[in-house]
């Protein structure tokens, strides 16, 4: 011990052992890189100390009192005991304190097994309590919402979950209410509790106090096997444990990894894999005879599509085009590409079936243009028509730890983003009249002093009226401030289909030529496979124009999904959740994927089919002969104006919690996805005589679907929003392809067998 | 103030008592303000500290902390300083501060500039206990009549000095009262005390420098700077008592520091009650050891008091005579704790709750006799483990009770298991 330590490192005994460490770190965590065991409750890693528990106390010498020791700072020379007779004494205090109310009914507590309280009562308790008094009693459990329930009496008051919506989501889910030992968490505003990451509570709470409804009393830790893999949602690509038992997904958990989800997952990833074991999966082929979708073998079915696609080969080249790519794994996509470029022979291939024609969505890569740790580093944050929260919540808690770090926010958008209060600056306007307020925003005293500034492009903006001109527009700003711009565009797998080469090739259509040009009857085949486009195709009429204009029409899919009911050959897939393989998230980072369960009946891997089908043409596939293709950022001119603008219109929104073919089908989820509803301007609203919760109907020149109303400042006058993935909520029916802002008209529809006034 | 010769021998109370000192004109007729418009054109920042150093100022809100050591804590080059004013009076038997700005707004106003002048703050924050209706009348009055005579807002006094008050009422919470738990609050936050460090001198209100001064600390300055440091020591220094309980002439009293409990109860309060005798004391409110008897003659400082095994605190004294029961006494202490309590530590939150249920079932006839040895263990387990002095200052008096009054609850006990059965 002779070397002199660094000035920045101090070296101070636990328990006899010497221990070096960087100035600035406390004795807990001191005592934790030693292997020293300090208990804890209400200390988590992510989050300051709060020395409220009392459970670490340690005996430091010169010091008159027990200490914290997750508040403590380590110093030089500083001599601690965490095994004295007084801190052992302390120990045994707190616990017989914490369990007083505490009520002990582990047995049938989710908790028991993987409870720190049980664990640590185990090794540090008294062993027997003086308690003879009556415990608090409240009533049990509290449901907090669709998938949280609240049990009171457990709550050991750690205060983790209040600070976890204070410090790390900025959501302000959960409160502390009354006080002293009436204290109990609750919600600040009115019941459903108000959160896209409340999961994150029930993982870090240290007893069963908060538990997942979907969950509760389904299994115990020791039966679970946990799997460990990558959420698939939204693209922010969360890893995952994924805890099965008897060939069922029960529970997913964040998995750490902080380069990418740190120790966080929202609640589409944590109440997210119900969808697996859905009793409407596919399970064999089904082939349209007499005009109806009928069982088939796998050899009838493939058979019969390598048929078509010969006869297709016969009539000439590229009269075969593929849609989609979300929903494949990097390895399905690479066969898919591969399939149809080299086997099929085709360039008509493209993942970016949900983007429009004039938008600024075809015209650019998606994805971040640098890693998430790199984002995370930002100290100017832009947000342009990107809902953070609804579209890549994950990044969302990157980002409000940067602000917390100084970092400045600036939203962009049309409607009022529920992270609006961590903005220093907010620009509103209609979702036509976007493009000025980006220009603006290079006179921003705080964007131009940026040294870091991230500018991320939602697909709100991308594509809108206004896309190609906010491109340019964003696209001009970072380059003035020297910052980065970031294509916030793109869901699930899309960056892994981008990445394998599910884009046009070489004469190839982009997806709403491929639309277009099957309606012309120019393919004689149309392949989907990861994609729902019957659903996802923002113009309704452009799918059901090239689904009758294409004669043949095969799908791979999990269920009988729009599209697939419209096929000729349907071919049960696995998802992602049963399968191995590589996952690319927005950062275009390669992630793992486990299988967790089997797949049911005879669905395969959408590789495996396409495997099958390149053996019945001749010719057996290997995987490394995927076409990479980057594609190159290049900026449209914007699209010509489009003559006056309509006084209402409406916005089609992307929205986290849908009821689409895998949330929709998951407990919990569905129940937060709600109805479909817009949301319409109290001005508009009274103009127009529609009232809160009253069922309308939003009718364009193209169609009309009735939703709930919800009247709400949160969008602007002059605009509807209204949000996609409902399933039987034709939404993207309502609007055509079309530069110029979709004009809607908003009408009260009576409730049937209501009194007309 | 110095040619105010002719008034009483007090010179806190006498701006209280005296008719009228709500208004500026009254006050200034008085000599007030005087003493804030020397410390902003007059006076160096140095000058004033060391006129409070050498007064010997104490904080009198109850931990009794050097004034002037306080203010040097005060970052010189922070750019952004506040002032918090702690008028959040809670620790029970305490109403000299109600006292203060009920009776003479303008004296803490004054005391305020001299504090925001001396260490460059420019927003002063009072944080008043919303239970002070009238006195938050008269102090948004006060503040008005101040800003209307240039002593409040830009250029204070014709200087370059410029500070702003603004009056927060809580809402009702006893940890508000403390210094920490305070700021949460006047943030906007749940009232729950902080770590330390660091201090509120260092990262206070929204993390800058704050200085948190209760006040009638506030109330000394004027007085301290007008009559001069010695004379002011000379004087005692003064402090001023809320003497209540069994007694007389239950009241806020102006004495020296030192004066004996004895004559604090017997020459000031009146004695006690017609008939009645002395029991015990609670020298600093419901927070400090009580003293007995053998007491009476104990010196109301803060070393003497400390030597006693007690505390000074806020220099509020509870008197109880012998018609009260002890163990009553306790559990009324102890219920107070309990509602009190935050909920942010175990201890704190889990003990006072549980203490008060077992006085709960002695006081309803269902003691055990191993219920003495219960609260101790109970006591101790709290002790030194609490992250606040709420929590530890319940351990002390309960002990000393137990040790001093034992006979009390045995009988209480005793007298449970037969009536019981």
């Amino acid at each position: 011990m002779a070397a002199e330590a660094p000035r920045t490192a101090v070296t101070l005994m636990i328990d006899g052992r010497g221990i070096t460490v960087p100035k600035g770190t406390t004795v807990y965590q001191a005592a934790r890189s030693a292997g020293v065991d300090i208990p804890i409750f209400c200390y988590h890693d992510r989050m300051p100390p709060l020395g409220a528990c009392r459970m670490c106390l340690v005996e430091v010498q010169k010091m008159s009192k027990l200490q914290t020791a997750c508040t403590l700072e380590a110093s030089e020379g500083m001599v601690v005991s965490t095994t004295s007779p007084a801190v052992r004494a302390a120990q045994e205090s707190m616990l017989e304190l914490l369990l007083i109310n505490h009520p002990l009914d582990c047995p049938i507590c989710d908790k028991g097994g993987e409870c720190p309280l049980q664990d640590q009562a185990f090794r540090y308790g008294p062993g027997r309590s003086r308690f003879i008094e009556a415990k608090r009693d409240h009533a049990k459990p509290l449901s907090l919402g669709p998938v949280l329930a609240l049990d009171r009496e457990r709550c050991i008051l750690c205060w983790r979950c209040v600070r976890f919506g204070e410090i790390i989501a900025g959501d302000d889910a959960l409160k502390g209410f009354e006080r002293g030992f009436a204290s109990e968490v609750g919600t600040p505003r009115a019941l459903p509790v108000e959160s896209k990451f409340i999961g994150n509570t029930i993982a870090i709470c240290p007893v069963g106090a908060l538990t997942s409804r979907t969950y509760r009393f389904r299994a115990r830790p020791w039966d679970i096997d946990p799997v460990a893999s990558t959420c698939t949602y939204c693209g922010v690509g969360c890893s995952v444990w994924l805890d099965v038992r008897g060939g069922e997904i029960l529970r997913t958990r964040a998995r750490e990894e902080p380069e990418v989800n740190d120790a966080w997952l929202c609640d589409l990833g944590f109440f997210g894999h119900g969808y697996v074991a859905a009793g409407d999966r596919l399970t064999t082929p089904l082939v349209r005879r007499e005009g109806r979708l009928q069982e088939a073998s796998w050899d009838e079915a493939l058979d019969l599509v390598a048929e078509r696609l010969r006869a297709s080969a016969e009539r000439g080249p590229g009269r075969v085009a593929f849609l989609g790519g979300r929903r494949l794994s990097n390895e399905d996509a690479s066969a898919a590409a591969g399939f149809f470029r080299d086997v099929v022979g085709t360039p008509h291939l493209d993942h970016r079936v949900d983007a429009p024609p004039d938008g600024a969505s075809l015209g650019v890569s998606w994805g971040l243009r640098s890693s998430l740790e790199d984002l995370g580093r930002g100290d100017v944050f832009v947000l342009v028509g990107c809902d953070i929260t609804e579209e890549y919540p994950v990044l969302w808690l990157r980002i409000k730890a940067a602000i917390d770090r100084g970092a400045s926010l600036v939203i962009v958008h049309a409607k009022r983003l529920e992270i609006r209060r961590h903005a220093r600056r907010e620009l509103l306007d209609r979702h036509d009249r976007l493009a000025p307020l980006v220009a603006a925003l290079a006179a921003d005293e705080t964007v131009a002093s940026g040294e870091r500034v991230h500018v991320l492009l939602g697909r709100l903006a991308m594509d809108g009226p206004d896309g190609p001109n906010l491109l340019r527009s964003a696209d001009s700003l970072v380059r003035r401030v020297n910052g980065t711009l970031h294509i916030a565009r793109g869901r699930g797998n899309d960056f892994g289909a981008q990445r394998f080469g599910l884009l046009p090739g070489e004469g190839g259509m982009a997806a709403p030529g491929i639309l277009q040009g099957a309606a012309a009857g120019a393919f004689d085949l149309l392949y989907v496979a990861g994609s729902d486009p019957a659903t996802a195709v923002t113009d309704g009429a452009a799918w059901e124009s090239a689904r009758s204009g294409v004669g043949f029409l095969v799908v791979h899919e999990a269920f009988l999904s729009e599209t697939a009911q419209a096929a000729d050959v349907v071919l049960p897939a696995l998802v992602l959740p049963e399968k191995d393989g590589t996952v690319t998230n927005l950062e275009g980072r390669t992630l793992a994927l486990r299988a967790a369960v089997k797949g049911p009946g005879q669905a395969r891997a959408d590789r495996e089919i396409f495997d099958l089908l390149a053996a019945r043409m001749g010719v057996v596939r290997g995987h490394d002969t995927a076409t990479r293709i980057e594609p190159v950022a290049r900026i449209e001119p914007a699209a010509a104006g489009a003559g006056a603008s309509p006084s209402l219109i409406v916005v089609v929104a992307d929205r986290l919690f849908t009821q689409g073919s895998m949330a929709g089908r998951c407990r919990g989820l569905i129940e937060l996805a709600g109805t479909a509803h817009c949301l319409i301007h109290p001005a508009d609203a009274a103009r127009a005589g529609v009232t809160d919760l009253g069922l309308v109907e939003m009718v364009t020149e193209h169609a009309s679907v009735v939703v709930q109303a919800r009247v709400s400042d949160v969008t602007l006058p002059g605009q509807v929003l209204v949000h996609r993935g409902y399933d039987g909520v034709p939404v993207h029916a309502l609007a055509r392809w079309s530069p110029a802002p979709a004009g809607v008209e908003v009408r009260p529809v009576a409730p049937p067998g209501g009194e007309t006034p | 103030m110095a040619t105010e010769a002719a008034m009483p021998e007090s010179v806190l109370l006498r701006w209280v008592r005296t008719e009228g000192m709500a208004e500026i004109e009254q006050y200034r007729r008085a000599g007030g303000y005087d003493a804030a418009r020397r410390v902003a054109t007059e006076l160096t920042p140095d000058q004033v500290i060391e006129m409070v150093a050498a007064s010997g100022l104490r904080g009198k809100g109850g931990a009794g902390f050097p004034t002037a050591q306080k203010w040097k804590f005060i970052p010189k080059a922070a750019p952004v300083k506040y002032v918090v004013v702690n008028g959040d009076e809670g620790e029970p038997g305490t109403f000299k501060d109600r006292t203060l700005i009920e009776g003479c707004p303008h004296l803490l106003v004054e005391g305020i500039l001299i504090a925001a002048v001396t260490i460059g703050a420019r927003k002063v924050y009072i944080y008043l206990r919303r239970e002070f209706y009238r006195g938050r009348l008269l102090l948004d009055a006060a503040i008005a009549q101040a800003r209307a005579a240039g002593f409040v807002g830009e250029r204070i006094f014709g200087s370059d000095h410029a500070v702003e008050i603004v009056v927060h009422p809580g809402a009702g919470a006893y940890i508000a009262g403390e210094e920490t738990a305070l700021l949460e609050s006047l943030e906007g936050r749940r009232a729950m005390p902080r770590q330390r460090p660091p201090f509120p001198a260092v990262a206070g209100l929204y993390q800058q420098p704050t200085l948190v001064q209760n006040v009638e600390t506030l109330c000394h300055l004027p007085v301290i700077i007008g009559l001069g440091p010695e004379r002011y020591k000379e004087l005692g220094p003064p402090v001023l008592f809320s003497v209540s309980g069994a007694v007389v002439r239950p009241g806020v009293y102006e004495a020296p520091l030192g004066v004996t409990l004895r004559s604090l109860i017997f020459d000031h309060a009146g004695g006690m009650r017609p008939g009645r005798r002395f029991k015990a004391a609670f020298p600093g409110g419901v927070s400090s050891v009580f003293l007995t008897e053998a007491d009476l003659d104990v010196k109301m400082d803060p070393d003497s008091l400390r030597q006693a095994g007690t505390m000074l605190g806020s220099a509020a004294v509870i008197v109880v005579d012998d018609s009260a029961d002890m163990v009553e006494v306790m559990a009324r202490a102890v219920e107070f704790y309990r509602d009190e309590s935050c909920g942010k530590c175990t201890p704190c939150r889990e003990g006072t709750a549980w203490i008060a249920q077992v006085f709960e079932r002695i006081l309803h006839g269902r003691g055990r006799s191993e219920d003495l040895a219960l609260l101790e263990g109970i006591a101790g387990g709290m002790t030194g483990t609490c992250f606040c002095p709420l929590g530890e200052s319940v351990p002390p008096g309960l002990v000393a009770s137990l040790r001093l009054f034992r006979d009390e609850y045995e009988r209480r006990i005793a007298a449970g298991a037969t009536d019981g059965r």
